[in-house]
């Protein structure tokens, strides 16, 4: 390890970490900014530098922009439709995740006739825009009496993401070798006894995969929420639309931020307690255990 | 422990034109190990599978003890199988592997743990009770995969090419354990193969299959030397056994051939009476290296046997033996020398060849001629 971290600073090396330094200072900024600018003062704003520190540290943008800030005619803040988004995507990410546990398993390890067909037609659900499903997917929630509830919505999130989930838990239990499943069945075990037992424990990478990938798109998504939700269904991200747009006088640029801040945080979140396992599982494909 | 027959085992996979299995008739005594051999793709895995009921048969029946379980759930078999990659569970610890299917039986917690010991000081694995399986040396995790084998006490053992990720040193000690045990338990046992050393020093019986049918099912030592057809005869034993061409003559009342060195010298052996039908035509003579050997004081005048001279083209030290390279009409021929008889390659040497164990076939045919 010694003679890695002795090498030389050759120019490329030098252009190499430049690129890399430059790459991270425009991801950062954006990032930077908002979180200084969520801690000043509206006088602070206008009368200070983009960049520049506030002069007092003020949490009052956090506070307002959780519970007091106007969305459209209401004023309590981002807070409900935060919680609203725990509601909606706790759950559809739970069970998109386990049903694409099922499926993959049985896709990967008990093949039946045609389920290589099956499977590929599965895929096209990854590559569907989520425009073409709207007005379908609108007239089926009417139908079954979800529409404009988060239960309606879970059940959206989860047939789109059981594509991606299947996707994922079907390449990594293909990777697994069929001696372990044979090995199972002779010692006894059912179907649902070598999932449980075998593969599950096995998974917690491709688990964690799948949590964040799904976490991060169904917490963001936009569309779905703004058309199959509306009132105190709505998930934050339209929340968050809702309070940029409402202009009651002047602009509150620190209130903005921190509300975007508090919507993008949970995703942050996932990613740094689930974060290590996520390159661990997807590299887990091409590294044989 | 039990018998296991296997009744005109046939397998054709989905929409397959050839058939894999082409009607497999085996009966294996209880305590018998049989072992399956034959080269890659010639359907002995795919036999042990449908053995284990991991795969379904197209036609044919499978009885265990009498029993018909052709149709049966392989847990219904009563069967344990040891896999060439071991596959151990790898979330589990090497105890937790080993009582897996007891668990799963149901069997009572005491039970388990008076098991599981038992097979860890049968095995010699009690120490590695509380490792996983990735913190196990490939030998060690062999041993566990045997160890999880035994465990269930079943009535017929599978084994599918356990010995072949292992390294040649461990490979010769586990074949010397799988020999132990199996004197020790008296089990049942199929094991798969390609490998013919492991086949000759492990079985009770051989099974030389080649492209889904069975060739010979006999002892290592029928199999060795009365091999019922020229793939078996070269399948088995290294290096493999030469084919002479050569042509039937009589000289007075004896059936005779005359052998060709590369340096056109000539010398006649003799050749069994039943030959006759084939006097004037070519056959092939099979012989197998330590039947040419440096001339043998004890071998010497003794019908089958002949002598001449022959010249060296390759030496190969083996340690106890020297594998020689010769040349038998314009066939390449290995022959056995004693390291101690030295030879010069590139040189003629005098040589000892005995046909009391030779066999022959039609040219161009595969089954022995019987004599």
């Amino acid at each position: 390890m010694a003679s890695h971290a002795e090498k030389k600073l050759t120019p490329s090396r030098i252009l190499i970490y430049a690129t890399l330094l430059l790459a991270c200072v425009a991801y950062l900024i954006p990032v930077f900014i908002m979180i200084i600018t969520s801690f000043k003062t509206t006088g602070d704003i206008r009368s200070g530098n983009l960049m520049s520190f506030p002069e007092v540290w003020s949490v009052d943008a956090w506070i307002k922009a959780w519970s007091s800030a106007c969305t459209g005619v209401q004023c309590n803040g981002v807070s409900g439709f935060f919680w609203n988004s725990i509601k909606m995507a706790v759950p559809a990410v739970l069970i998109s995740t386990a049903l694409g546990a099922i499926n993959g398993y049985v896709l990967a390890k008990w093949r039946f006739r045609g389920s290589d067909i099956f499977f590929s037609l599965l895929l096209f659900g990854c590559f569907l825009p989520f425009q073409v499903i709207l007005l379908p997917m609108a007239a089926t929630l009417g139908k079954m009496g979800l529409a404009n509830t988060t239960t309606g919505l879970v059940i959206v999130h989860v047939v789109y993401g059981v594509a991606f989930t299947t996707l994922f838990f079907r390449n990594f239990y293909v990777g697994v070798p069929d001696a372990l499943i044979k090995a199972a069945r002779l010692d006894g075990a059912g179907f649902v006894t070598i999932f449980v037992r075998i593969l599950l424990p096995m998974s917690v990478p491709i688990i964690m995969v799948c949590i964040i990938w799904q976490f991060t798109q169904i917490w963001n998504d936009f569309l779905f929420g703004v058309v199959f939700a509306s009132g105190d269904s709505q998930p934050i991200t339209v929340g968050l639309n809702n309070l940029v747009n409402t202009s009651t006088g002047v602009k509150e640029y620190n209130v903005d931020m921190a509300a975007a801040m508090i919507a993008a945080l949970p995703t942050l979140v996932v990613y740094v307690l689930a974060g290590k396992y996520f390159i661990r599982g997807l590299t887990s494909g091409a590294v044989k255990g | 422990m039990a018998q296991l027959q296997l009744k005109g085992i046939r397998k054709t996979y989905g929409n397959a034109v050839q058939e894999t299995l082409k009607g497999i008739d085996i009966n294996i005594e209880s305590g018998e190990f049989l072992i399956l051999v034959g080269p890659s793709g010639c359907g002995k895995s795919t036999l042990m599978n449908s053995i284990a009921g991991l795969e379904t048969v197209t036609e044919g029946s499978i009885l265990i003890d009498g029993r018909d379980v052709t149709h049966a759930e392989p847990k219904d078999r009563d069967i344990a199988m040891v896999f060439q990659s071991y596959a151990l569970y790898p979330t589990m610890t090497v105890r937790e592997n080993i009582a897996f299917g007891l668990k799963i039986r149901r069997m009572p917690k005491e039970e388990i743990d008076a098991e599981v010991a038992r097979v860890a000081k049968l095995l010699q694995i009690e120490p590695l009770l509380d490792r996983k399986p990735s913190q196990l040396s490939g030998g060690q995790q062999q041993r566990v995969a045997m160890g999880r084998a035994l465990a269930r006490r079943p009535k017929l053992y599978l084994f599918d090419e356990p010995l072949s990720n292992l390294d040649a040193k461990l490979r010769v000690e586990m074949r010397t354990e799988i020999k132990r045990l199996h004197q020790r338990l008296g089990t049942t046992i199929v094991y798969v193969t390609h490998d013919q050393i492991e086949a000759m020093t492990l079985a009770d019986r051989i099974a030389v299959i080649k492209d889904g049918e069975l060739l010979q099912l006999g002892s290592p030592k029928e199999i060795y030397e009365r091999p019922s057809c020229r793939y078996v005869a070269s399948f088995i034993g290294s290096p493999a056994m030469s084919f002479i061409p050569l042509k039937v003559e009589r000289d007075g009342g004896n059936l005779r051939a005359s052998l060709r060195s590369a340096d056109d010298d000539q010398m006649y052996v003799p050749l069994p009476e039943k030959l006759a039908a084939y006097e004037g035509k070519e056959i092939h003579l099979g012989i197998r290296p330590e039947h040419i050997t440096q001339p043998l004081a004890h071998k010497a005048g003794q019908e089958a046997t002949s002598s001449g001279k022959f010249r060296i083209e390759v030496t190969e030290p083996t340690g106890p033996d020297v594998m020689a390279l010769i040349r038998i009409n314009d066939t390449e021929v290995h022959c056995r020398l004693d390291p101690d008889h030295t030879v010069d390659p590139g040189e003629p040497a005098e040589l000892m060849i005995d046909l009391s164990r030779a066999i022959y076939f039609e040219a161009g045919k595969e089954a022995r001629i019987d004599v």
